[in-house]
């Protein structure tokens, strides 16, 4: 036999032994086991498996520091319940009861841990009643209604400048939409709604002037930009009209109500007003329906959405719709 | 169908069987039970990261042994000896096989042999060209031009296409060969015992050592005419043009190849070797029909002997060509297909067992043992990398939320990932180990290809993807079903010297 052949033999039944003799302990560590060197007994285990957003928090297990920083694992836990608390510098700790079953892993994987106050920032310098966010310019409108001003400034609190005012005659604001053209807005209250331009229209007759178109007949319950900037989708308590945002111009009706409607959305990107309105069954019960009215360019279209019943009308509104 | 062909079919079936019954068993294992999946892939994580420790290990001595050997003047040692068979009694037969290998390819053999330390004159190449390869005649004229004064006998031989009994295997032209050299060696009276043969791949560069070495190995064996002595192939002739996938693939061969001449059991003739010219003619030369001739010998060695024949490994290296060609994909190709070609060796496992069967004289044990050495090392190399790449993250992908809240879901990923620093580890090994067995830079090439020498070892998770068992199980599955492989040479590149 070659001298090398002893080692060999030497190395190959080394190997034999470690797979023979680590094996049982490798699956044992799989399969959650842990070998108790007092009872020399195997005894099952779980484990906890913590991830945090962001990482680097400290894991406490029962109140004692079991990982310096998440992601990680608590491996070979008995089973129980523990008290899991997670803490990163400057970030609320999170605290919670994690249970623990023998063989399983519990997994802590959607925490947040929020920032504390620093990263609470103030946008305004002047006192206001209301305001809007633009994402997409990254701005922020602020209406202050006492003064009868509107302001604007960017997100980070910076260019801060008042960009127009109420007109003399107009009081109560009942709610405002800045157009999608982001150079005017509107303002209404119960029977008015005023434009007021940020700079000069060319569009309009008398640019930099507010114009106000009075609703008397009925009570305006709530106005949206069309997509175009220049029309007023109004809903009223008696019925949906479009008017352009012009002095001179009359209203088109395009839906007349059977009821007031207090709540509806307006999809600008489709030009779309989602509204409900209550309908007669044939048994002479009143019923609700939600409608989709399409307002792009070339449609006007009144289309059901919903035919079944949603809610039964109040009977007051019976009264009020003529029953 | 009668019995002896029945028998022949079922072991033919037995390994891809095998290999395929693990596979299926495996992913069936995943879907119906992960667990218990997710157990036997840990299991055989553990496993292979020993074995791969253990062979690196193994690897580092074979190493060892051969940086040893690398300056000893065997000649010398040759010399000193006073046995009954001296040494300037000793003849060397080298057979070159030639398929349709060109002269840009035998040349250089031919050119490296003439430079080998060692009474020339001993020494009686046979050239053996095939008849059907139309430059045949042609390149054998110019060779013996340029060589036939530079060894004691020159002969070039051609061997005819289509006899009975043959398939077109190089076996076959090797046996024809060897058949013409025992006719010039009863015309000059030289004894069979005195004769030492080499059947060396065309492409086959030897180290000038390397007969020196092979004569004092045979000269000291006990029973030197029952062994084969192997040399050690290391891919470098053409290493520092070949592309990196086939180099890294060849390099990794070459150690597979240092690594199996540590396990003296399991060793088994490959590629180039050597051995007594009077065992081979009572032995009946080479397989004519089987593509693995090259093993196929040993075998029949060890069955003609009763299992009293060994292989007997030489620490000094024979140079061949990394095969490649002109791009990446089909380096890919021609990569697989010498794979397969050699993966294809399991058509031993049927010769073996068969013989086993009829031989009275070898022990059970035997017999046993080294049918299983065969099937594991066959079976083993066409599942590992199917365990380790395809069927490991099958149980957490079929496993469902129940087996993800189960604590080995959760370290299975864990071990796995400790299996791959592993290979990490043992890669760094044997990077280091590639780095110093490569010749020296040519002419013309940079100094930073050192460099990338080292960094495309990161591509050998995907080379164990492309090639890792697929050759394997492709070989095997052909068995099973009988679509019996034909030789085909792989495309070697150019040489450099």
């Amino acid at each position: 036999m070659y001298p090398f052949q002893k080692i060999r033999g030497f190395l190959f039944y080394l190997s034999v032994l470690l797979f023979v003799a680590g094996l049982p302990f490798i699956l044992s560590y799989a399969l959650g086991y842990k070998f108790n060197t007092r009872t020399f007994k195997f005894v099952k285990t779980g484990l906890i498996f913590v991830r945090t957003q962001p990482a680097g928090a400290s894991i406490y297990l029962n109140g004692r520091l079991v990982a310096e920083k998440s992601p990680a694992s608590m491996p070979e836990l008995l089973p129980g319940s523990y008290k899991v608390t997670l803490e990163l510098t400057r970030h609320y700790p999170w605290k919670g009861q994690v249970e623990v079953e023998a063989g399983k892993v519990s997994r802590v994987e959607k925490v947040i841990l929020f920032p504390v106050r620093p990263n609470l920032q103030q946008l305004n310098q002047e006192k206001f009643s209301s305001f809007r966010i633009d994402n997409e310019k990254r701005v922020v409108y602020y209406l202050d209604q006492e003064k009868g001003v509107v302001y604007r400034s960017n997100l980070v609190a910076g260019n801060f400048e008042d960009i127009a005012s109420f007109p003399d005659r107009f009081s109560q604001v009942n709610g405002w939409e800045v157009a999608p053209d982001r150079r005017k807005l509107f303002i209404f209250n119960q029977h008015q709604i005023s434009v007021i331009f940020f700079d000069n229209q060319v569009e309009y007759e008398h640019p930099a002037s507010s114009v106000i178109l009075d609703y008397s007949q009925a009570r305006i319950v709530n106005v949206f930009w069309h997509s175009d900037s220049y029309h007023l989708v109004v809903l009223t308590d008696k019925n949906i009209q479009v008017i352009e945002s012009r002095l001179g111009t009359l209203p088109v009706n395009l839906v007349e109500l059977n009821k007031a409607s207090e709540v509806a959305f307006y999809d600008t990107r489709g030009d779309t007003l989602y509204f409900s309105d209550s309908q007669r069954s044939a048994d002479g019960s009143f019923y609700n329906n939600l409608y989709k009215l399409e307002l792009s360019a070339n449609l006007y279209l009144l289309e059901r959405l919903i035919t079944q019943p949603f809610g039964q009308v109040n009977p007051a509104h019976k009264e009020a719709a003529g029953e | 169908m009668n019995k002896a062909r029945l028998l022949k079919r079922v072991l033919e079936i037995i390994p891809g069987g095998l290999s395929w019954g693990i596979i299926i068993l495996l992913i069936l294992l995943a879907f119906l039970h992960p667990v218990a999946s997710a157990m036997v892939i840990i299991s055989f994580d553990f496993y292979w990261i020993i074995r791969t420790v253990y062979l690196t290990t193994l690897l580092i001595m074979a190493h060892q042994r051969l940086f040893q050997q690398k300056n000893e003047d065997w000649l010398a040692r040759c010399r000193s000896l006073s046995l009954s068979l001296g040494f300037s009694q000793l003849y060397q037969v080298v057979i070159f096989p030639v398929y349709n290998e060109g002269l840009e390819v035998l040349r250089p053999s031919l050119t490296a042999l003439s430079a080998s330390h060692y009474p020339m004159e001993k020494i009686i190449v046979v050239m053996a060209f095939e008849e059907r390869n139309i430059s045949a005649h042609d390149n054998a004229l110019i060779l013996e031009e340029e060589f036939r004064g530079k060894f004691g006998s020159y002969l070039s031989t051609f061997h005819p296409d289509d006899l009975p009994g043959e398939a077109r295997t190089k076996g076959a032209n090797a046996t024809w060969a060897a058949k013409a050299a025992r006719k010039f060696l009863d015309a000059r009276g030289i004894a069979y015992e005195q004769v030492v043969i080499s059947c060396f791949d065309a492409d086959t560069c030897v180290d000038q050592e390397y007969f020196g070495c092979l004569a004092y190995h045979f000269l000291t064996s006990d029973k030197r005419h029952r062994a084969s002595y192997q040399p050690m192939p290391v891919y470098n002739n053409n290493i520092w043009e070949a592309p990196f996938f086939a180099r890294l693939v060849e390099i990794s061969s070459s150690f597979c190849q240092m690594i199996e001449s540590m396990r003296l059991e399991k060793f088994v003739t490959f590629s180039s070797h050597s051995m007594s010219f009077k065992t081979l003619v009572e032995i009946d030369y080479w397989p004519t029909n089987m593509i693995s001739d090259d093993s196929v010998i040993y075998w029949k060695s060890y069955l003609y002997y009763n299992g009293d024949y060994r292989v007997i490994p030489l620490y000094v290296t024979v140079s061949l060509d990394v095969a490649y060609s002109n791009n990446i994909w089909r380096t890919m190709m021609v990569q697989y297909k010498q794979k397969r070609r050699w993966a294809w060796g399991v058509e031993n496992f049927p010769f073996v067992v068969d013989g086993f069967i009829k031989n009275k004289n070898i022990s059970l044990l035997n017999k046993i043992r080294r049918s299983f050495h065969l099937l594991e090392s066959h079976v083993t190399w066409a599942v590992w990398a199917v365990i380790l790449v395809v069927i490991g993250p099958l149980p957490l992908i079929f496993g469902g939320s129940f087996f993800s809240q189960m604590a080995i879901a959760y370290n299975l990923p864990k071990i796995t990932g400790l299996l791959f620093k592993f290979t990490l580890l043992t890669s760094l090994t044997w990077i280091f180990l590639s780095w110093t067995i490569l010749p020296l830079r040519p002419k013309g090439i940079s100094w930073f290809k050192h460099i990338s020498l080292i960094m495309e070892w990161v591509f050998v998770p995907f080379i164990i993807l492309v090639i890792g068992s697929a050759p394997a199980i492709d070989a095997q599955t052909r068995l099973m079903f009988a679509k019996y492989m034909e030789f085909n040479p792989t495309l070697k590149g150019n040489k450099v010297l």
